[in-house]
């Protein structure tokens, strides 16, 4: 048992401090780096629609959307009728779908279906990505660095910090203020993300140019529908929205408004 | 450096005096990238080919189609020629350049064989239709911006100029139609409040005339609360309430009171006059919207 209140010490070769301290940090961040451009080299920009009817297929569900928020701000009732019956109608009919025949049967599996592939492709290639580096340094760590104490925290802890700091070293009594090298490692994987947004920019330098020529293209922008969600039902769900929806109007009122607000009192 | 662009920005290029003031600044601008062209870095920003995108723009405009094309090079160096918004400023830069006739439809030509084989090309979707328009053939161009809006439901600048074009054909009542859609996506923006407010002021001569004004004066209304300083924005007002007082439509079925719409009016009057007054003061600053300060002004000398 130690004792408590007394300082523990233990001799330490300075060498480990240069050959395990430094070494884990700088290997921690240049993977960073690396894994950060491997990411934008691999990372392609969302599939654009290919046909006019998709693109309408994606966007019509915004356009309801469109409606049901801004609608307030805009038409009055006769206009807000108009267009809600033709959106409800339109939902209801599948007007907007792609392909109208296909309604009502189960999507398309995902992994038939080469869109969604290429969607899940992407989200794999972005998992390996954390995943690969993490494992081999991990595994390179546990090979030569296993079993070390290499740090003294200058200040005391509870002892609920131990996992967390002395992960790979198996003595209870050990004070919790020390630290062993696979912990150094977990905690430069967690804590390296300013360091990283100070180095890279704040981690969306690369990546701007991209969105700003992908902005141009509105059909490109966004896709509300995830791979493999049917959009019939998502319309559906619009529709239902559409009908239940109160309508009221800014406009109502708006001269005895800016009179109020802005004109001066004599007036 | 820094002059050039802070210009730049100041300067809203919408009408002809500040795109000219653009283009001349073509070569700070182009031999600022060949001076630094050997830390690629430094130029290589989205910002600095946004301003090359604004310059080509201005150059077309003002005819300085040398400095137009070393834009273009630039860009489709940049980003590839296959990129699709670099299409569509090469359409545009082919269209400005165009001799005749002939040349012009060939450029029509082209988009159509773009289009056959990538279908949701959007700036070439929209150079087409500008061109047909250009090319006098303004149902064609409608059809066209219908199918392209059919298919992208949420592009207010698409709406936008489908009022405009349904309103170069005499139909009112399918431009306001057009105008409220590009609301919808653009709640809040003042500028296309206060010009559905012209539109409904434009068709008001014809059949429900009362009705038509009044929703003028709201959407006046609206653009006025939304921006406190809208040129347009009074000027409308001021219009649309007078006709409504000199018809006699005041307390008409659901309308504004007789008493509002004096003050309403009263009110536009007003700010219209300090606007004139402090934006003659500063007659530099306000050149690109200098013919509609002299509307103001007139209209202000006319009551």
């Amino acid at each position: 048992m130690a004792i408590q209140g007394a300082e523990q010490t233990i001799l330490r070769d300075p060498a480990l401090f240069y050959w395990i301290l430094f070494p884990i940090s700088i290997v921690m961040i240049l993977t960073g780096i690396l894994r950060h451009y491997a990411t934008v080299l691999m990372n392609n920009a969302p599939k654009s629609a290919s046909t006019l009817a998709e693109s309408r297929e994606r966007l019509a569900l915004l356009r309801g959307v469109n409606l049901r928020n801004n609608a307030c701000s805009v038409l009055d009732r006769e206009s807000f009728e108009m267009r809600k019956n033709y959106m409800v109608t339109g939902f209801r009919n599948g007007a907007f779908l792609k392909d109208p025949n296909n309604r009502g049967q189960p999507p398309a599996n995902p992994m038939t279906d080469p869109a969604g592939m290429e969607a899940m492709m992407g989200m794999l290639k972005g998992n390996m990505m954390m995943m690969i580096p993490q494992t081999l340094i991990m595994s390179w760590i546990n090979a030569f660095f296993s079993g070390f104490v290499i740090l003294k925290l200058p200040f005391p802890l509870t002892i609920r910090f131990k996992s967390m700091l002395q992960s790979g070293v198996m003595t209870r009594d050990l004070d919790v203020q020390w630290v062993s090298s696979l912990s150094w490692y977990f905690l430069n994987l967690m804590g390296l993300q300013s360091v990283f947004g100070f180095i890279l920019g704040s981690d969306n330098a690369a990546n701007q140019m991209a969105q700003q020529m992908g902005m141009a293209n509105p059909a490109a922008m966004v896709n509300p529908l995830q791979p493999g969600q049917d959009p019939d039902k998502l319309y559906l769900n619009e529709a239902e929205n559409l009908e239940v929806m109160e309508h009221f109007c800014i406009l109502d009122g708006v001269e005895e408004r800016i009179l109020q607000n802005f004109a001066p009192a004599g007036i | 450096m820094a002059g050039p662009v802070a210009d730049t920005r100041e300067i809203s290029g919408s009408d002809l005096i500040s795109a000219l003031h653009l283009a001349q600044q073509a070569p700070a601008i182009l031999g600022q990238a060949s001076r630094s062209g050997d830390t690629p870095n430094s130029s290589d920003t989205a910002d600095y080919y946004a301003r090359l995108e604004q310059l080509l723009l201005a150059c077309l405009r003002t005819g300085d189609d040398q400095s137009a094309q070393t834009c273009l090079n630039r860009l489709s160096l940049r980003f590839g020629p296959s990129n699709e918004r670099i299409m569509g400023l090469r359409g545009l830069y082919e269209e400005a350049t165009a001799k005749d006739q002939p040349a012009l439809e060939k450029c029509l030509q082209e988009y159509d064989n773009t289009l056959s084989q990538s279908p949701v090309n959007v700036p070439i979707l929209k150079r087409r239709v500008a061109l047909l328009r250009s090319l006098n053939r303004p149902s064609d161009a409608i059809s066209g911006l219908i199918q392209l809006l059919d298919a992208i439901p949420t592009d207010a600048e698409a709406w936008c100029e489908l009022a405009d074009l349904y309103q170069s054909q005499g139909l009112g009542s399918q431009a306001i139609f057009s105008l409220e859609e590009a609301l919808l996506i653009a709640p809040n923006s003042w500028n296309i409040h206060s010009r559905l407010g012209e539109l409904l002021y434009i068709c008001a001569s014809e059949g429900d005339a009362s009705r038509l004004l009044g929703r003028s004066v709201q959407h006046f209304s609206r653009s006025i609360e939304l921006c406190d300083d809208y040129l347009r924005g009074f000027y409308g007002l001021t219009l649309a309430s007078t006709r409504m007082l000199d018809n006699d439509y005041a307390g008409v079925s659901g309308q504004l009171p007789k008493k509002t719409l004096e003050r309403l009016k009263a009110f536009a009057l007003l700010k219209l006059g300090e606007i004139v007054e402090s934006r003659s003061v500063d007659d530099q600053h306000w050149a690109s919207s200098r013919s509609e300060l002299i509307a103001a002004k007139e209209l202000l000398n006319r009551q």
